[in-house]
């Protein structure tokens, strides 16, 4: 029933997302709208495809690091991000795809140089090295981000903020195939984890017992949930809150499997952020909000009231 | 312990009130003196004879009112009129780096109303510096600046002057609105979309120019928009502020080619150094922008 709910609620969503807007497109006009099938709908699709993303990297996040507070972007990758979006625009690269890609590399940077602090503890992926590491990386790559901008003379690197704090105005089918080609290798790999992530909970030694290969499911885990995350920034920016909040709202309504976590994360966030996004264009229309704030400004009422219910409960 | 900190702060007091009698014994009632935007009251000696500009709009205002030759400091971005590139630079502005600002000795130095511009003027002022806060956001604000800046300069002809000027452009009546008025949107960037609103200089600009900015209802100088709103306001052009004549790099992007002005290719490309401030070339923007709203197909 609740799964009948969920599904209900995402074509709800979407269907919201098509029908709502800031330009007036009569019901009759609806399926030879340009507006429409150009912009409205790769625009919902990619809202729910980063959201879904978001959700299932949030959830493998924090069961890796065994740490509520995890989310996609803590570990350095949102600072690797903006470097790359600012270094992309101060040394002129050309080309459409030139600001994503370079946001994309900037991401995996961060990872891979977390990833190299998360093992240099012997061989084991230790996930407080990985979480402190992560805020170093990020925090470094952002002090790097800031003086690229304070020190180059160029107004458009203010801008790169304005694109680094996410949205979905850049969305076309073609960030959508993106994104539709890139996504299943990671979500499958995420998916084929669940069993040995439930073991996970359990601590590192039990599950090693219980016949989980913990070493090799950590860096799967985390190299997964990291590519993800990068394919997400890339295409939208930072969008905060969604990776932290889906995955505790769906652990507290469907348990603590993530045979039904993952997939419920994965629907969940897509709800939230395309939901959010509808909201970003229509509320203060003819101009926008940033996601960002909207996603915040759902998210925490119903995760405060959640969290109110589970601890009363 | 205590008692010892109310003393100094005390005995701070008393050097605080001798500083001010001193201050004011020094100002004589015969110097300029002026209320500036941040309605701080601006006193000088003598007409200032060091300058420090901080926003390309005064260097211009300075150089059109005669007093050029009094620029000690500039920022960066003034580029115009060429002679101003022979003054010495003290950085971006943004914000103003006080040391360099010091360091060229002046005796007023100019600054746009901002959070950040006004502790500038405060860091400088407590060094013994004057300093001028002006706003300068809309077509409207240029003459009373270029007045009061003709006063502290000691020039006050050649400010009123401009000031007539500025203000003979802003009074004409815009063109009563036509079906067959030009409409335009003034894209400022394309990812989240920027827009102009009515807030900014550059909507007065597109008026006068006989032109409607299809976001006059946005009463911020920008905000951002979505590109569904932009193509549901269909304007006729996309004027884009730029130093390079090509056509923005997002003209391209299938999102945009909604907009059915990008699909055309009908972009307006205003060059930066004219249109990306409000200043005393203000009538030739506009003779500029009606001469390409009327040639562009």
């Amino acid at each position: 029933m609740k799964y009948l709910l969920l599904a209900g609620a995402a074509l709800a969503t979407l269907a919201a997302a098509l029908l709502l807007g800031p330009a007036n497109v009569p019901l009759a006009d609806l399926a030879s709208s340009a507006i429409v099938w150009q912009l409205r709908l790769p625009r919902a699709v990619l809202a729910f495809l980063v959201g879904g993303a978001l959700g299932v990297a949030g959830t493998s996040l924090q069961a890796l690091v065994r740490n509520p507070l995890a989310d996609p972007f803590l570990l350095g990758l949102s600072g690797g991000a903006g470097l790359g979006a600012v270094a992309a625009i101060a040394l002129h690269l050309p080309g459409p795809w030139a600001l994503p890609l370079a946001a994309f590399v900037g991401a995996v940077g961060a990872m891979a140089l977390v990833y190299r602090l998360g093992l240099m503890g012997g061989a084991e992926l230790d996930p407080r090295i990985l979480l402190l590491g992560g805020v170093a990386v990020g925090a470094f790559a952002a002090a790097v981000t800031t003086a690229l901008v304070s020190l180059a003379q160029a107004t458009e690197l203010r801008n790169a903020f304005l694109w680094l704090w996410g949205g979905f105005s850049g969305a076309s089918w073609t960030t959508v195939l993106v994104m539709l080609a890139y996504a299943p290798l990671p979500l499958g790999v995420l998916a084929a984890a669940a069993r040995p992530l439930d073991l996970l909970a359990l601590g590192e030694e039990p599950a090693q017992y219980l016949g989980a290969d913990v070493r090799r499911l950590k860096r799967v885990v985390y190299l997964a949930a990291s590519l993800l995350t990068a394919a997400a920034v890339a295409v939208s920016g930072v969008i905060g809150f969604v990776g932290l909040v889906v995955p505790h709202v769906c652990r507290l309504v469907w348990g603590r499997l993530h045979r039904t976590l993952l997939p419920t994360a994965f629907l969940t966030g897509g709800i939230l952020l395309a939901a959010a996004d509808t909201l970003a264009r229509t509320v203060v229309a003819p101009r926008e909000l940033p996601v960002g704030i909207v996603t915040a400004l759902i998210g925490v009422p119903v995760f405060a009231f959640l969290l109110r219910r589970w601890t009363v409960g | 312990m205590r008692r010892w900190t109310v003393r100094t702060h005390l005995a701070g007091l008393v050097a605080l009130a001798a500083a001010a009698c001193a201050r004011g014994e020094r100002a004589p009632a015969a110097g300029p003196a002026i209320i500036d935007d941040a309605d701080r009251r601006v006193t000088l000696a003598a007409p200032a004879r060091r300058i420090v500009s901080l926003l390309p709009s005064f260097t211009e205002m300075l150089f059109a009112i005669g007093a050029g030759d009094r620029l000690v400091g500039r920022t960066a971005w003034c580029d115009y009129p060429p002679a101003a590139l022979a003054v010495p630079s003290v950085g971006d502005g943004i914000p103003p780096n006080v040391e360099a600002v010091a360091a060229r000795r002046p005796d007023l130095v100019v600054l746009y109303r901002s959070g950040p511009n006004a502790t500038a003027a405060e860091q400088l002022e407590r060094l013994g510096i004057r300093t001028v806060l002006f706003d300068l956001n809309r077509l409207e604000e240029l003459a009373p600046a270029a007045r009061r800046l003709g006063v502290l300069t000691g020039r006050k002809a050649a400010g009123d002057s401009l000031a007539r000027a500025m203000d003979s452009l802003v009074s004409q009546s815009p063109e009563s609105p036509t079906p067959s008025r030009k409409s335009l949107v003034f894209v400022v960037w394309d990812n989240p979309p920027i827009v102009i609103g009515a807030g900014s200089y550059l909507d007065r600009l597109a008026g006068l120019a006989g032109a409607r900015n299809v976001f006059h209802d946005i009463a911020a100088p920008s905000a951002q928009v979505s590109i569904e709103t932009i193509a549901a306001r269909n304007p006729d052009f996309i004027a884009v502020l730029s130093d390079t004549a090509a056509p923005p790099r997002y003209a391209g992007r299938p999102e945009w080619r909604v907009v059915p002005a990008v699909r055309k290719g009908r972009f307006l490309v205003l060059p930066g150094g004219l249109f990306g401030r409000p200043g005393p070339r203000a009538a030739e923007a506009v003779r500029e922008l009606r001469r390409r709203l009327e040639t562009t197909p």
